[in-house]
């Protein structure tokens, strides 16, 4: 017999929890269901739900999407991208281009693609033009990346990949003094593809409940009664609430097209820093199809605030769910999806924008200086 | 683009399958799932273009339904960008 949401938030209700408890999601597609469903205000206050490092376009450097521009409007080459990278805004003055949005409006050929395989496409219908595809994602996205790669990419197709592994991060926050959860929702579509087990580690080394859940309410609340149950009773392990799509070991054959084609580097974070081995790049020998070699690095050493966060911009700590995106003392006052600050607003996947979109109005004072 | 949707599969050629979900089709790569025997008629959750795994039929209408929900009620676009989904 399955539960309805209505009697999976009876039995988190009932459950006597011996305090507060901080659940962080790590996907935006989880934010978003928590945020739409208004699953917060439906919990009892003790229990609060923290959006974490789970928008890749938020975390894409802010270098590789300058550089993404800089090809566009230097070279004569298609840039393919994920409609979601287009606006993000790099750290130029006001009046200069600054978002491939803005290239494309300049006169750059910029395409918004929405699969790897579109991209593909532009290269074998331009033979005659390069076509760079600016690939920034997560796991589940930089599979099909790699599953391209694997089957075989006309010679005028080029990556410039931006792709992140999403655990090193939580493993990051965990080792940290202060991690500031004390459950966490695994993400549904990366344990897909990765398998769950990767997220073993926070209930082995950290002691910190986990559960795998999906993007409907009922999943999501399953995985939450999972995890807090678990705090109660002093029981871990490592629940998976998305047997749907979720089976052990994950999907074998998108990772035999990562590790054919990708290395798994050190990689910068924007706004975290460096995290090691969170990151993908094209193995050698598809140098030819990688680039970062086959194009100059169009990076200014004198430019401004090259890197980091605009001015102002809190996305840093709202990826960290360090706080929430209304205690950004910019959020909806500069900082509207109309006119977007900072990437956590303008991604369909950022916390900023997602509560946006969920009615989120008021803002908060900041909890923590 | 993390978004991803469950596709009944209406056609196979090689690696590629056309697909359908509610009246919207697509062309969807297969080349993940070649651990799996995937079948005209089969349901499959996609991303970003890829099958990433099978699914019963069930799931993929109770995932549709959320959908509705969701675009019911959200502003968040479902594409973003240009034709991006
Ligand atoms: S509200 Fe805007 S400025 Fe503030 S953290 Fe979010 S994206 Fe950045």
């Amino acid at each position: 017999m399955s539960l309805t949401a209505q009697q999976w938030l009876g039995r988190i209700r009932d459950l006597e929890l011996p305090g507060k408890v901080r659940i962080m999601n790590v996907c935006g597609g989880h934010e978003r269901a928590i945020t739409m469903a208004g699953l917060r205000g439906a919990l009892p206050a003790n229990i609060e739900l923290i959006p974490g490092p789970g928008c890749p376009v938020c975390v894409c450097p802010e270098e590789d999407v300058y550089q993404a521009m800089q090809l566009a409007l230097h070279e004569d080459i298609i840039l393919a991208a994920f409609g979601d990278m287009l606006r993000v805004p790099v750290n130029l003055p006001k009046r200069a281009v600054r978002s491939l949005e803005q290239a494309r409006a300049a006169g750059a050929d910029i395409r918004a693609v929405a699969s790897p395989t579109e991209a593909m496409g532009l290269a074998r219908d331009n033979p005659k033009r390069p076509v760079v595809f600016f690939a920034a994602g997560f796991e589940t996205t930089t599979a099909p990346v790699a599953a391209m790669l694997a089957e075989g990419v006309p010679d005028n197709l080029s990556v410039l990949l931006s792709g992140r592994l999403t655990w090193p991060a939580v493993a990051m926050l965990l080792a940290s003094e202060d991690a500031g959860f004390q459950a966490l929702i695994a993400p549904g579509h990366v344990s897909t593809v990765m398998g769950a087990e990767e997220w073993e580690f926070v209930v082995r080394d950290y002691g910190i409940p986990a559960a795998v859940a999906g993007f409907t309410p009922v999943s999501l609340l399953a995985a939450m009664y999972s995890t807090l149950r678990q705090v109660r009773e002093g029981r871990r392990f490592l629940d998976n609430c998305y047997p749907e799509v979720v089976h052990a070991g994950g999907n074998r054959s998108a990772q035999r097209c990562l590790a054919e084609t990708l290395d798994v580097v050190d990689a910068n974070w924007r706004g975290v820093g460096v995290i090691p081995a969170s990151g993908f790049a094209l193995k050698p020998r598809l140098a030819a199809h990688n680039a970062r070699e086959l194009y100059p690095s169009y990076e200014d050493p004198a430019r401004k605030h090259s890197g980091e966060m605009p001015a102002g911009c809190d996305c840093s700590r709202v990826v960290l769910g360090k706080i929430y995106p209304n205690e950004c003392k910019l959020y909806g006052l500069a900082c509207t999806p109309r006119s977007p600050i900072g990437p956590c607003m303008v991604s369909d996947e950022g916390a900023c924008r997602i509560w946006w979109a969920g009615g989120v109005r008021e803002r908060k004072a900041p909890a923590v200086a | 683009m993390c978004l991803a949707i469950p596709m009944k599969i209406t056609a196979i050629d090689g690696f590629n399958a056309h697909c359908e979900a509610k009246g919207v089709e697509r062309d969807v790569s297969l080349f993940m799932m070649q651990n799996d025997t995937v079948e005209i008629g089969d349901f499959v959750m996609v991303h970003v273009g890829y099958a990433i795994e099978k699914m019963t039929p069930q799931d993929a209408r109770s995932a549709w339904e959320l959908f509705d929900e969701a675009l019911g009620t959200a502003d968040i676009p479902l594409t973003s960008g240009d034709e991006h989904v």
